[in-house]
């Protein structure tokens, strides 16, 4: 009955606080669209839309035109000839058309290229033994080729389109390199379907993802989003709860429960199903919208795992786990604002040493082994192996593991700091 | 439930480990079922952290508490927490929710039926004047309701014992002597009540016995009156000023 009372007077004054019930459900939807929807413009913009790239062509020879029309025919660059600009002018361009990238081919490129490649050639035929003289082996500079990009381009864009064109430069110089053999050994022309075969004959790589169950759908912006930003949401849940057990500790309420017949561990009970009720409603909601509502917005729509049960133990284990924090938390504070501050700045650090913002694994390896210790983290990676590796239980064992320890240490901390009040 | 007979404190003292000297020293006395003892003291006298050793708040370095019963037994624990009331200086309840939410609460943990909490809010909000207000969120409220509303729930469960700490402090007039008025008439019906307070001459009208201390020690025990007496004082003020300043 005490219990039973208890509950009641936390669910009362839950929903007496109407602005921060609100926040509670509608701060995590309100980051899951948001975030999903910049992800998934990121990921079209590098796999479905063309990059915007200025070039300026100053090559005397064949060369230029030949990376250009390699370029162009790979289908991932929208082409700007610019080639009245030079280098630094095309900078220029870049910065005040508000442009990302842009190519400058210097005036050389087709005779050293051509020159390296004789080289080349002539060493090999003398290797060889098909030319009795040997030539000079002085080394041929090449001339730079100079890639302009905004600054606001992440560096992991401009590498992909610098290994791109790297890739264009290899065929270009692979090319003019059999075109040397030929005409070192006395044949004026290089058979072209001869040439065609080497130059086509690339391996395709398949990206798989490496998943257990095959049935599983591939990795996109929702799958990553929806449980990364619940799990962020339902920790931030240390603001509410923390705060109330301090304003239940610190006024007068606290003084009244020691003299009554009752016992503060009634109390934390009600509080911790109460709160733990709000977290698995903050999933049900956010999920819901991530299956229904997603799709109708041109996003990718929320699979959930086939291994049901596993998820809905990661699901109440997560929740306990952001409701024990926020009570230790709520436990060691001696004012509001202090539990305020103080949760909500861990929360942020768990978050970003969790992989939230950014997958652990480009971390230093320093911060990979301090993400250990965040409880977002383990929650993190338990959603990962269901939603984007169809993991069993078997895989969830540590994580399960983990949380179980980081739950205990912050229920015994709490318990021990309420005892020496006497609360308990 | 055990009748309560006799609250005996024997040899009383408290020192805070933070504190360089005794916040209570060597404090003695027995208060009998049905009285009005009001411990009076200035600022900083040990008033607060004498009443709250007697309800077990917090536990004496030296010396004990005993509350016993008409046929002699020690009364503790759940016992003993049954039939205490503590009404502290601060307001203690929940803001965000109406008197009748507050009442439901605090009567359920002392394991009150519904009906028993309904009738029992019933009337004391009627009699402290609260009836209209009873399903207000208590945010909204006056000093003087929300002093109201702390003293109804500490009287939810019609404890034997009520302890107040300052139950006035910080009310307007009429809202002081509303409250007087009723602390007069839970008086009348038994309840022992021990009562701290800076108001002298309400604690002259209301309290059987004062205890006065200061600076951690009593300075003067006994009736009213008598006590008055006994020191050549006009009244309960010059008594206060004369041994207070003395000490």
């Amino acid at each position: 009955m005490k219990l039973m009372a208890s509950i009641k007077k936390e669910l009362l004054l839950l929903f007496s606080d109407k602005v921060g019930l609100s926040i509670m459900f509608l701060m995590p939807l309100l980051l899951v669209f948001i975030i999903t929807i910049i992800q998934d413009s990121a990921y079209k913009m590098v796999n479905e839309n063309k990059v915007s790239l200025i070039i300026s062509n100053q090559d005397k020879g064949e060369q230029g035109v030949k990376l250009i029309q390699l370029l162009t025919e790979s289908g991932l660059f929208e082409m700007h000839a610019q080639n009245q600009l030079q280098s630094h002018e095309l900078k220029n361009y870049l910065l005040d058309e508000n442009k990302l990238t842009a190519l400058y081919i210097p005036e050389n490129f087709s005779d050293k290229l051509k020159e390296k490649a004789t080289q080349i050639s002539e060493t090999l035929t003398y290797e060889l033994g098909l030319s009795e003289i040997e030539k000079s082996n002085t080394a041929i500079i090449l001339p730079n080729l100079h890639f302009y990009h905004d600054p606001v381009l992440q560096e992991n864009y401009s590498y992909s389109i610098t290994n791109v064109i790297g890739s264009f430069l290899n065929i270009i110089e692979n090319e003019l390199m059999i075109e040397s053999i030929y005409a070192e050994v006395g044949i004026e022309k290089s058979p072209n379907d001869f040439k065609e075969k080497i130059m086509s004959n690339k391996i395709v790589i398949d990206r798989i993802p490496a998943k257990n169950d095959e049935h599983m759908i591939n990795p996109n912006s929702t799958q990553h989003n929806v449980p990364a930003w619940t799990i962020f949401a339902m920790f931030f849940m240390v603001v509410s709860l923390g705060s109330n057990i301090v304003k239940e500790r610190v006024n007068g309420s606290f003084l009244r429960l020691k003299t009554m017949p009752t016992n503060y561990t009634h109390i934390l009970s009600a509080k911790m199903i109460v709160y733990m009720v709000v977290a698995v409603l903050q999933f049900a909601l956010i999920f819901s919208i991530g299956i229904t509502v997603f799709p109708l917005i041109n996003l990718p729509q929320l699979v959930l795992p086939s291994a049901f049960s596993a998820f809905i133990v990661m699901m109440l284990m997560c929740s306990m786990a952001a409701v024990s924090y926020a009570m230790m938390i709520g436990a060691l504070s001696k004012t509001q604002e202090q539990s305020n501050g103080v949760g909500a700045v861990s929360i942020i650090i768990f978050a970003a040493l969790g992989g939230i913002w950014v997958p652990t694994f480009v971390m230093p390896e320093y911060l990979q082994i301090i993400s250990n210790f965040s409880p977002m983290h383990w929650c993190l990676e338990g959603f990962y192996i269901l939603f984007l590796k169809g993991g069993s239980w078997s895989q969830l064992f540590p994580v399960i593991g983990f949380l179980f320890i980081f739950i205990a240490v912050c229920q015994i901390t709490t318990y021990t700091k309420l005892k020496l009040e006497k609360l308990i | 439930m055990p009748a309560l007979a006799q609250i005996e404190i024997n040899s009383v003292s408290k020192k805070y480990k933070t504190a360089s000297i005794e916040s209570l020293s060597d404090i003695s006395f027995s208060i009998n079922v049905g009285q009005t003892i009001g411990i009076l003291g200035p600022n900083g006298a040990g008033k607060t952290t004498l009443i709250s050793i007697l309800c077990g708040l917090i536990s004496p370095t030296k010396g004990s508490v005993s509350y016993s019963s008409e046929s002699a037994n020690i009364i503790s624990g759940v016992d003993l927490k049954r039939i205490i009331g503590f009404v502290p200086q601060e307001y203690a309840f929940y803001h965000e929710l109406t008197p009748v939410q507050n009442m439901n609460y605090f009567g359920s943990l002392y394991n009150l039926s519904k009906k028993e909490i309904k009738e029992k809010t019933d009337a004391l909000l009627s009699v402290l004047g609260l009836s209209h207000v009873a399903n207000k969120k208590i945010n909204t409220f006056s000093g003087g309701m929300k002093r109201k509303v702390n003293l109804a729930i500490g009287l939810i469960h019609s404890p034997s014992v009520l302890f107040l700490d300052e139950p006035t402090v910080g009310v307007d007039v009429q809202s002081k002597l509303s409250i007087i008025e009723f602390l007069k008439k839970i008086r009348n019906q038994g309840t022992t009540i021990i009562y701290t307070s800076h108001h002298l001459s309400e604690a002259e009208d209301f309290c059987d016995e004062l205890l006065l201390i200061s600076k951690g020690k009593i300075v003067a025990n006994g009736p009213t009156k008598q006590l008055i007496e006994k020191h050549k004082s006009d009244n309960l003020q010059s008594l206060f000023i004369k041994l207070t300043v003395a000490e």
